[in-house]
């Protein structure tokens, strides 16, 4: 049993789907591959997990994070709990540590064959798109990696970001350079973006129906450099706070929709 | 009621002296503005950018869509609060009306989240329309609680607070279950300024205007309102008409910021407030003035948040902002404001109860265990519901949080009783008076500079945060001669401080910010039994000082004179008590949360059952509370299962209208 999204889908690529996670209906709108069973059972919100469920459920192991630090003591007396700190203080390269956790999650469930060959898997991936950044011409190639908020705000993932290793292993350059914080991760203005003048854009679904209307009628987003120029990129979602199938994800989404050109909206 | 006057210190000013104080936070604002825009753009290229901007030179047009349309917007929206605000405090003959401390701000807000939610189309109408709607409805709520009591200054005040937090409990229900879409709600609501156009400038300035005209024509009307009814009456006024259609001039203006760009607490407070400091005595140099210092406020504090958030990186939300500048103004003001004597809502009477108080307590000591047990025995599961028999596993889930429901409740009422004595004021309460508002802002201090924190230091933090508060609140009520009227004014203004420091930990993001909303809003989640059982002892310790403190609660209420005749030190026994009541409050916050409304509303409730010595009404108001705290626990567990609810938030939503029945009942 997954309490975090990002170790369950780290569990499911490792060939050992958990039987229940958090609020398994949003999965479609923030990891959707891999996909979750069918059966899963849905544990409440990811802040609060509900407690009698997950003991009825009668879990062999749960795998949690920093952020449920309160009820560790508590799951640990429902069943064997183990902790992992992907994203915990302070910020570091997101996408090593999420190597790293998957090795320890993979000795744990027994599974380290899988668990390297998703790490090889990850790691051949980021270099056939590597080549092939290399092979369109894009190498160096400076992208701002956002989510909207609302038509005015942003998170851009910065430096370290699970997102934005990605963007160092594809040869790609991540256009923030300011600090984020652990999530990797800042919150910041939309007009803050024209500070890289010679980025492109890339932003992850969902985003809110009336976003792209409002922005379209904004003098201010239309005068960013990226927007004159047509360089923006819309992504299908990967969980930006997920493990080494999420950055997987992004790598795949990426290449796809840098190789095929610029699209709009 | 007497006229409403605020004086400063006796001294007569010269009429310019209001004019002088626009001045005074006018310049350091356009300074500030002016230091902002040069580290943009070359001085030289202001000119141009605003008349023809460069295209291709991305800063002139940051200067042209953003900079600029955003000072504008600080300024219009300012004012618009700044009026609003001072129609307000006009109308309702009460210096401390404001959107904010009316509830109008959080009403408008509830609507447009609720209507974002689940009518979406709705929005479409215009979201000004949506807010307009909420603010109405929120201030016709809080006048009609009100006006048993002849819409005496505290007792609005208090209506419209607590309104204001049941919509924001609200809506926070709705974040809870849809954090993903009302992200950008949560900037909002904490009022973001940053602008990307025109737009918001065009749509608020002709509202403004006309708003404005609107109040001009107002005026004589409702210079004539500032009188006494009878002499308003007498001169063939329509106070109905004059004063309605005021009213809704004032939400008309909060609701169009609220819609635009979110709340700004306080502007609308602090602006007319300070206009009248300053001296500006006649109605129409009031409106003028407190419409220019309302510009001159927001615009100022904008451009500090500007100045810093491009040093430090961090997006802060000016809304939050500017109540965490308007919480300490209040606090200052409070000595100097001049309120009439609190008279509507009425002293604890000192009598001695009737009935039989032993009776009385047992039959809520069993209704407790009765609940206690059906609520651990009960529940919805994989199957649906079932019963589960004392020793299966689930009770030893479900009784640390029934524990801890019932230990909180429990504080909290002791807590509230207390303070209710201490002050004579039946509605003192830790929520009411900033105390749980002080031990949950230093938990979240806590919680945010140490990485790690463990459950003492948890309720180390919690404890120091709640003394401070209290000891502010002392100091704030020595220099009011102990008036309650300010005492909870104080309460409201530390409040206020800690919302905002909540507000700009969300906006950032922080998803441990999520965590702390979680907590904030009295999640009895997770608690194991040893925390459990160590607050239930707490409590029990709490139950058994009581006797020892009986006589000194028994006779304070009777006035210092009474005390030293009967050998009482009261300053001592005062202290002694309101320590007492902050270490209780602490305990409770870190269990329920720091909004429940339980320390309010168990204590009077206790007396309308009959128990009205100290002793049996603070025993009965501590069951009754961990009654009303078990039963919203296990309603926040079981309604929407496998999601939960908060008990604290259920609480509210119980303890709330309880709450305002009271306070429409002529005498508890």
């Amino acid at each position: 049993m997954a309490l975090d999204f990002g170790l369950a889908e780290t569990l499911i690529e490792m060939g050992l789907p958990p039987i229940a996670v958090p609020d398994p209906q949003t999965w479609a709108d923030w990891v959707v591959e891999p996909p979750l069973p069918a059966d899963i059972v849905n544990l409440g919100t990811d802040r609060e997990p509900n407690l009698e469920l997950l003991a009825a459920l009668r879990p062999d192991l749960i795998v949690t994070t920093p952020f449920l630090g309160d009820i560790t003591p508590v799951l640990e007396r429902l069943a064997p709990t183990r902790t992992f700190s992907v994203y915990a203080p302070p910020p570091g390269h997101l996408f090593d540590r999420s190597v790293t956790a998957t090795r320890e999650l993979a000795a744990l469930v027994d599974r380290e064959s899988a668990g390297e060959a998703l790490i090889t898997r990850a790691h051949m991936l980021m270099e056939e798109i590597r080549a092939h950044i290399a092979a369109v011409d894009l190498t160096g190639h400076s992208l701002l990696i956002v989510q909207f908020l609302d038509a005015r705000h942003v998170r851009v993932f910065g430096r370290g970001s699970l997102f934005g290793d990605v963007l160092d292993r594809c040869g790609l350059r991540n256009g923030w350079t300011r600090p984020s914080n652990y999530w990797g991760f800042s919150t910041v203005g939309i007009e803050e973006l024209s500070q890289s003048p010679t980025s492109s854009l890339v932003y992850l679904e969902p985003i809110a129906p009336d976003t792209l209307a409002t922005l379209a009628a904004s003098p201010l987003w239309n005068s960013l450099p990226f927007v004159k120029t047509g360089r923006i990129y819309r992504l299908p979602p990967a969980l930006m706070f997920g493990m080494v199938p999420s950055a997987m994800r992004f790598a795949r989404q990426l290449s796809r929709v840098l190789g095929g050109g610029p699209s709009h909206g | 009621m007497g006229d409403v006057a605020v004086s400063m210190s006796g001294s007569t000013h010269p009429p310019l002296r209001p004019f002088g104080l626009v001045l005074l936070l006018g310049v350091p604002a356009l300074l500030a503005g002016l230091v902002n825009l040069s580290m943009q753009l070359p001085p030289g290229q202001w000119w141009h950018a605003l008349i023809q901007p460069d295209a291709t030179d991305i800063a002139e047009l940051l200067v042209l869509y953003s900079f600029a349309p955003r000072l504008v917007v600080s300024l219009l929206a300012g004012a618009a609060l700044g009026l609003a605000g001072a129609l307000l405090q006009q109308v309702l003959r009460n210096p401390i009306a404001s959107p904010t401390t009316l509830g109008i701000e959080a009403g408008a807000n509830l609507a447009l989240g609720a209507t974002l939610v689940f009518a979406p189309v709705l929005i479409g109408f215009g979201r000004e329309w949506v807010a307009l709607g909420g603010g109405l409805l929120t201030v016709t709520l809080v006048l009609l609680l009100s006006r048993r009591s002849g819409l005496a200054p505290l007792v609005v005040i208090l209506a419209g607070m607590v309104t204001g937090l049941v919509c924001a409990a609200l809506a926070a229900l709705l974040t809870l279950f849809n954090s993903h879409y009302l992200a950008g709600l949560f900037l909002w609501g904490a009022g973001s300024l940053s602008q990307q156009d025109w737009a918001v400038p065009r749509e608020l300035a002709p509202r403004l205007a006309l708003m404005g005209a609107a109040a001009l024509l107002l005026l004589r009307p409702l210079a004539l309102l500032g009188l006494e009814d009878g002499a308003a009456r007498s001169l063939g006024l329509s106070l109905k008409v004059s004063r309605f259609t005021a009213l809704a001039v004032a939400v008309a203006l909060t609701g169009s910021v609220v819609a635009s760009v979110g709340s700004f607490g306080f502007v609308g407070l602090a602006a007319p407030m300070l206009a009248r400091l300053g001296g500006a005595r006649r109605l129409g140099t009031r409106l003028l003035v407190a419409t220019l210092l309302g510009a001159a406020l927001l615009c100022l504090t904008d451009q500090m948040v500007i100045l810093l958030s491009s040093s430090s990186g961090m997006l802060l939300p000016t809304g939050a902002v500017t109540a965490m500048l308007g919480g300490p103004l209040l606090l200052w003001m409070l000595p100097r404001l001049n309120l009439p004597p609190h008279t509507a809502s009425g002293l604890i009477a000192p009598t001695a109860g009737t009935g039989r108080p032993f009776m009385c307590l047992g039959v809520l000591a069993v209704v407790l265990v009765i609940a206690a047990v059906l609520s651990a025995s009960l529940g919805p599961g994989l199957e649906g519901w079932s019963i589960a028999a004392p020793g299966d596993p689930v009770w030893s889930l479900r009784l640390p949080r029934i524990l801890a429901a019932i230990a909180g409740g429990t504080l909290l009422a002791v807590a509230g009783g207390i303070l209710q004595r201490v002050t004579g004021n039946p509605l003192a309460s830790p929520e009411v008076l900033g105390v749980s508002a002080g031990a949950a802002g230093g938990l979240v201090v806590a919680l945010f500079v140490f990485d790690t924190i463990d459950r003492s230091g948890q309720t180390l933090a919690a404890m120091a945060g709640a003394s401070l508060a209290l000891v502010v609140i002392l100091a704030l009520a020595r220099a009011s001669k102990g008036s309650p009227e300010r005492v909870i004014l104080a309460g409201i203004a530390i409040g206020a401080l800690l919302d905002s420091l909540v507000s700009i930990l969300m906006a950032s993001g922080d998803p441990r910010a999520m965590r702390l909303f979680n907590w904030m809003t009295g999640s009895t989640y997770g608690i194991d039994a040893a925390s459990a059982a160590s607050s239930l002892a707490a409590a029990g310790l709490v139950l058994a000082a009581l006797p020892l403190v009986a006589r000194w609660l028994e006779i304070l209420p009777l006035g210092d004179a009474s005390a030293r005749a009967l050998g009482i030190s009261s300053l001592r026994s005062r202290s002694l008590l309101l320590a007492l009541a902050a270490i209780t409050t602490a305990l409770a916050t870190l269990l329920v949360g720091p909004l429940s409304f339980v320390g309010l509303i168990a204590p009077p409730l206790a007396r309308l059952v009959g128990l009205r010595r100290p002793l049996p009404e603070l025993f009965g108001a501590a069951l009754l509370g961990s009654v009303i705290m078990a039963v919203a626990d296990f309603i926040g567990r079981s309604i929407a299962f496998p999601w939960q609810l908060p008990a604290g938030l259920v609480a509210s939503a119980i303890g709330a209208p309880v709450f305002l029945w009271l306070l429409t009942r002529k005498k508890t």
